[in-house]
């Protein structure tokens, strides 16, 4: 650490002249020193051990990797401590048996007890479930219907920009309130959806209280509240498309829905990975919105996910180890979503 | 085999200042495999008749038909006509076999492997075999072009329609691509509509050529009938490089009166003229003769202000001694010529063309050994 702010000072003041060091040492900062036209074997051939790693790590990191360090090492730190360092030792807290009101997790007996429980615990298997489902049904459908509204939207039509911004306002609502605003729409009695259902002569149901449904009457509101933002993704990867390929395919006799489903839809590869990744995690994070439908821990039956089950088993039951274990696997599933998006982009070289 | 007629076909545009009229008032016909070329300044309306054409722009009066059927309605998914575009607009995501077989998928109802039979038959036309699995991104602009011309030639179809498909490359290969397009062309007999804004593919490469200037069909002919005998002031200038020659002058007593110099009229011109007094004379820079010494009355003493060496050829700008007036005369390129010589032009009377300065109607052109154009011609 000496070297380094050592060399630092001598980057940033070389020019000051009040480094005092001699010999051997004025050599570490780079500068050209004015005693080097006399060679001295016994300081000019051993730089000392410090420089020496200094040289070393700038020949593998490059040359301002020290220098530079000074803008990137603190948030670099900081990062490393409270994200890396929370979920290591969020890993460790797993492997105990901690729960209750004990002082501190006993770190000296670390075992898998808290994983072979959650999968025999019919609870997690189910919101681990409703978590898959949520993620997959969430992600594919909003991609449907915001493709469908790009492409819509990309025809051309009158009042472009205020349909854009009427779809794509939801998303700036919070997940309290939307889940509020569904709240009312899904009511048993007054609720708008079933005053509408009710005058073609279906229901009333219950959306939130019968379990077979409430999962997918959640996926509904959020599908709703991010289908914009898919359609934003989508409208600017369909204004990328030259209008030719669009002429190119109609001269070659595709029709309209040939011409989108073979030549257009294809091409929107990339802006179709970036929103699944994007609302893949929204999925998982849609804890907000089951914690505010209901005002507490404890989602409808049928709805809960794994993000509700880790924050109950913790804080509501005190099982700090069991949540641990489930927030363990929730991440292990956030990086099987974003791994392979990284792996593409890197290959695609974005990264 | 397929003959196009366009009859009054006129297009319009809204725009926020009212109504733009792009193309007006256009009527040709195409013959059964005949090159026509479309020639003109960028804005003239070239692309947007080839669009209508092509069913890819809407036609708002007068007809196009196809085999003697109007097509107006017909939408271009249905026309049998096969598109070259500026851009190429290949398929980035499929292969070069992909974007060829996919006109072939779409319009016919073939079996696969007789469509996989036509691909490698004409990528082996093209020279592209090699590259029928390649994505067009890994494709040079050489290669790109040979396969958007790949994907409309597979498909056989009665029109082929070209939009500046060599502008996009550098002249060498430019030069290649429009032998080699000829040729194709020829061999396949197609009738083909071929949009560019080059005249020297204009020149070389159609059976006739149609010039259009704002919209409106300047002249319709072979391309040595229109170099010349152009039809108007327009086509005179549009075609050929240097281009013509102008000055404005006034037929007075037998005369053309210029502001630098007078120039005498044959008695077969005179006629020609028939009482137009407001005139244009045109002559092209290769007809003008520089010579030592005034001679007869069609010469005129001149200064040289600019030589370009050409190599083959020196493009001499020329100034007259009264006057303000300037001309472009092509030169052969080992004459020793510099700017400051005086030089004697003279401008030949069989040579010259005249026109109406009001309509720019062409009212005389160069007198040709008519037997020597038909014969070119033949």
């Amino acid at each position: 650490m000496f070297d380094l702010y050592r060399r630092l000072s001598g980057a940033l003041g070389r020019s000051s002249g009040n480094d005092n060091a001699s010999g051997n040492e004025a050599r570490t900062d780079g500068g050209v020193v004015s005693d080097r036209s006399v060679p001295e074997p016994g300081s000019e051939s051993d730089p000392g051990p410090l420089a020496r790693v200094g040289a070393a790590v700038d020949r593998r990191l490059g040359s301002d990797f020290l220098e530079s360090s000074l803008f990137w090492l603190p948030p670099f730190l900081l990062i490393a401590l409270f994200v890396y360092g929370a979920i290591i030792w969020n890993l460790l807290i797993s492997l105990t048996d901690y729960r209750g009101f004990a002082n501190a997790p006993d770190y000296g007996n670390l075992d898998f007890e808290m994983y072979t429980r959650a999968l025999a615990d019919p609870g997690f298997i189910d919101a681990a479930v409703n978590t898959l489902i949520l993620l997959v049904a969430f992600t594919g459908a909003t991609l449907a219907v915001g493709l469908l509204l790009a492409i819509l939207i990309d025809r051309g039509i009158r009042f472009e920009n205020a349909f854009r911004t009427i779809y794509l306002l939801p998303m700036s609502l919070s997940f309290v309130v939307t889940a509020q605003f569904w709240l009312w729409m899904y009511n048993f009695n007054n609720g708008i959806v079933n005053l509408l259902l009710g005058t073609v002569g279906i229901g009333p149901i219950s959306f939130l209280g019968d379990q077979t449904i409430v999962l997918w009457a959640v996926i509904f509101a959020l599908m709703w509240q991010f289908s914009g933002y898919a359609m934003v993704v989508y409208l600017a990867g369909l204004r990328a498309i030259p209008t030719e390929h669009y002429e190119a395919a109609q001269v070659d006799g595709a029709s309209t829905l040939k011409m989108y489903w073979r030549v257009i839809i294809p091409q929107l590869k990339g802006a179709t990975i970036s929103a699944a990744v994007v609302l893949m995690v929204f999925g998982m994070k849609a804890f907000d919105f089951l914690y505010s439908l209901v005002g507490g821990y404890r989602p409808p039956n049928g709805a809960d996910i794994l993000a509700t089950k880790m924050v109950r088993e913790a804080y509501a039951n005190l099982n700090w180890a069991y949540g641990a274990a489930i927030a363990i696997v929730l991440f292990g599933m956030a990086l099987a979503v974003i791994g392979p998006y990284l792996v593409y982009e890197y290959r695609r070289n974005n990264l | 085999m397929a003959t196009l007629e366009l009859d009054s076909v006129r297009k319009t545009f809204q725009d926020d200042s009212g109504e733009i009229v792009a193309v007006d008032d256009v009527s040709t016909a195409i013959d059964d495999g005949e090159f026509l070329v479309v020639v003109g300044p960028s804005g003239c309306g070239k692309s947007t008749m080839l669009r209508m054409v092509a069913g890819l722009e809407s036609i708002t009066s007068g007809t196009v038909s196809l085999n003697n059927r109007v097509i107006n309605d017909v939408k271009s998914q249905d026309r049998d006509i096969a598109m070259v575009f500026q851009s190429y607009a290949l398929y980035p995501h499929m292969s070069v076999r992909g974007n060829m077989s996919f006109g072939l998928e779409e319009s016919t109802d073939l079996p696969d492997d007789q469509i996989a039979e036509m691909v490698s038959e004409t990528a082996e036309l093209l020279g592209i075999s090699n590259l029928l699995e390649r994505r067009p991104t890994d494709l040079s602009g050489g290669q790109q072009q040979r396969v958007a011309l790949g994907r409309a030639i597979v498909r056989d179809p009665e029109v082929f329609l070209m939009d500046e498909p060599l502008s996009n490359l550098d002249a060498k290969l430019r030069a290649q691509m429009r032998t080699e397009l000829q040729r194709l062309q020829e061999d396949l007999g197609v009738t083909t509509v071929y949009v560019t804004h080059d005249q020297t593919e204009a020149m070389t490469m159609g059976d006739r050529i149609a010039i259009l200037n704002d919209g409106r069909l300047q002249q319709v002919a072979t391309p040595l009938e229109c170099y010349h005998e152009p039809a108007n002031q327009f086509v005179a200038g549009f075609l050929g490089e240097p281009s013509m020659n102008f000055f404005d002058v006034r037929f007075e007593r037998g005369v053309l009166v210029g502001d630098a110099f007078e120039y005498p009229l044959g008695p077969e011109v005179r006629e020609a003229l028939d009482g137009t007094t407001d005139l244009v004379l045109g002559i092209r820079p290769e007809d003008i003769e520089l010579a030592e010494t005034a001679s007869n009355d069609h010469d005129f003493a001149t200064t040289v202000d600019v030589v370009e060496p050409m190599g083959d050829e020196n493009t001499v700008h020329l100034k007259f001694d009264e006057g303000v007036e300037t001309m472009i005369a092509t030169a052969d390129g080992f004459t020793r010529i510099s700017a400051g010589d005086d030089v004697v032009a003279r401008i030949p009377a069989e040579s010259i063309h005249v026109f109406d300065r009001e309509t720019g109607e062409a009212l005389r052109n160069r007198s040709l050994d008519s037997k020597t154009l038909s014969a070119a011609l033949e």
